[in-house]
């Protein structure tokens, strides 16, 4: 326990001010940013004033209570959503808006429904931005479907397959251009148990291929240690970073010799992050009921 | 993996058997239309002919196919029905062709939204009758009224369905032709179109519905003289049963008609969507 925290304390600081020996390659400086509803002429802070390096390679993945502002981060990085205050870079230059460089797996997968799977994959590939040649297509897609097990599935249209079948499509989709940076919002959060230990377990050893840098959001604690480098807590609305946990597991983390998920070091993260949360959930409860 | 090729065996399973199933259904809905309208026209001549209610009112079925057969037969039925069938197919198509551009247009622009929506729902919810009188006035008894009024009804259906359609895009779906570098006209052609497509076959639906009662009203009450209507309201005035039914029966045929040939559109235009389920 106590050397989780020498590791982490205080996580947001030194993420701002290390100097890190390699150059970020997403840098978040000081952000502040919300939503306008107009109608009510308000504005929601959803995140406050975070300042976060992602190191390339690495897979981060980000916890924190529903509604503290986890897929606002990752809208940031994204390019839909601008800050209010402070800037996001990614090799150092502003994002603007979405780019090539960053791919995006989607909780609800959004596949287009009347595309088949095949034809899902190259949308990523036959618009103007990150345009692939025709000739390159198939043989992209063709690789891209065997990274994620999904070959012999090209003609099948979304609604033939499964949750966890329709999730590879959409990371074989992310994957297919070859980004440098590939986000993920919950995307194993519509999968049932099972499928979603399996589909932890590829997305390893896909990534262990791909070698992408991950900024990943999740609910689980278990999915963020098992799968993360640095896990980032985020705290409740507004959201400011609460922790930053390094994840000092040896990889692959799945193999089942290793048996991570029972080794004690895994159970001291687990308890941490547990505490933390906790702490932010009850918080979280009590304000919504003082109100 | 070796569950990822599992799971993968069953769902193309699954796919084979599902098909069979559907063929096998589908032999036995025929089969048992045939026989359920069959039990229903004997039905019909067996209650006509204990003559429990009035003859002239309720002519035996078997008189009603008599004066379908006579109808076409001597050349009543078949000018009035092909004037009907023509008029109202060239009144779907002015009405898609004005409704699908105008209710896209104002799904995507919250300009076009708020300048013609009062107009689009006023027309939307008042009644067609009500327009007769003033349309008589305005173009009088010809056939450019029975039109103007298949149009007026069927195409704001088309044009509201469109524009939910587009409002109601999935925002992630959106976001994903952003996320995979889809320019402005591309999310609108590649995601926010197709997305409609379903939209728009409804809309047509509706306003075949909405068209078809258009083309009754001005047919019966516009006195133009020519088309289904008028051949019904001719056979209520002369007391003429069997014939006014076998019209009824054309009309049914006729919308039913349409709007099955609209089903196989949809399907064959969007066959990602299961509608039998819907």
């Amino acid at each position: 326990m106590g050397q989780v925290e020498a590791h982490s304390a205080p996580g947001a600081q030194r993420a701002a001010d290390d100097k890190a020996p390699e150059p970020a390659l997403i840098e978040a400086a000081h952000v502040t940013a919300g939503y306008d509803n107009r109608r009510e002429h308000t504005r929601l802070i959803a995140l406050r004033d975070v300042s976060l390096q992602v190191r390339p390679g690495e897979f981060l993945a980000i916890v924190g209570p529903s509604g503290c502002g986890k897929t606002t981060f990752i809208n940031l990085i994204a390019g839909f959503v601008k800050p209010i205050e402070g800037s996001v870079r990614v090799r150092g230059s502003e994002v603007t808006g979405p780019g090539a460089d960053r791919a995006m797996v989607f909780q609800d997968y959004a596949l287009l429904p009347w595309r088949t799977v095949e034809r899902n994959i190259r949308f990523a590939m036959e618009n103007r931005r990150g345009h692939v040649p025709k000739s390159e297509q198939a043989g992209r897609v063709a690789q891209a479907l065997e990274l994620v097990g999904l070959t012999g599935f090209e003609k099948s249209y979304p609604h033939e397959l499964s949750g966890g079948m329709r999730q590879r499509v959409g990371i074989a989709r992310a994957l297919v251009t070859e980004p440098e940076i590939l986000l993920m919002d919950e995307p194993f959060g519509a999968v049932d148990a099972m499928t979603r230990e399996a589909m932890q377990a590829e997305l390893e050893k896909i990534i262990a291929e791909t070698r992408q840098t991950v900024v990943f959001i999740t609910h689980s604690i278990d999915e963020a240690i098992l799968l993360a480098d640095r896990i980032v807590v985020i705290s409740k609305r507004p959201g400011t970073i609460r922790e930053v946990i390094d994840v000092d597991l040896p990889r692959p983390r799945f193999d089942e010799q290793a048996d991570v998920q029972r080794s004690p070091r895994f159970g001291e993260i687990r308890s941490h992050l547990w505490s933390l949360l906790a702490d932010e959930a009850l918080g979280a409860k009590q304000e919504g009921a003082s109100r | 993996m070796t569950e990822t090729i599992q799971g993968a065996t069953r769902t193309n399973d699954q796919q084979i058997e599902s098909i069979h199933v559907s063929r096998f259904a589908r032999l036995k809905n025929v089969a048992i239309t045939v026989v359920n309208l069959t039990i229903f026209f004997v039905i019909w001549e067996l209650v006509a002919r204990a003559e429990v209610i009035n003859a002239l009112f309720f002519p035996r079925a078997t008189e009603m196919f008599a004066a379908l057969f006579n109808g076409f037969a001597d050349g009543t039925i078949w000018p009035q029905l092909s004037h009907s069938l023509s008029n109202f197919l060239i009144g779907l198509a002015i009405s898609a062709v004005i409704g699908i551009p105008v209710g896209l247009l104002m799904g995507a622009s919250k300009v076009a939204d708020l300048i013609l929506s009062p107009y689009v729902w006023a027309m939307t919810s008042l009644p067609r009758v009500a327009l007769i009188p003033l349309l008589i006035l305005i173009m009088g008894f010809g056939n450019s009224m029975q039109l103007t009024i298949i149009v007026l009804s069927a195409v704001f259906p088309i044009m509201v369905n469109c524009m939910a359609g587009v409002k109601t895009v999935e925002p992630s779906l959106v976001r994903a032709g952003e996320v995979f570098g889809a320019s402005r006209p591309q999310i609108y052609l590649k995601v926010i179109l197709p997305y409609t497509l379903p939209f728009v076959i409804s809309g047509v639906n509706q306003g075949i519905a909405r068209g078809l009662v258009g083309m009754l009203i001005g047919e019966l009450l516009g006195g133009g003289g020519n088309g289904l209507g008028f051949l019904l309201d001719k056979a209520g005035e002369q007391f003429d049963a069997p014939m006014l039914y076998a019209t009824l029966i054309l009309l049914a045929v006729m919308s039913v008609g349409l709007v099955q040939a609209m089903r196989w559109l949809e399907q064959h235009a969007a066959p990602w969507r299961d509608i039998s389920r819907a």
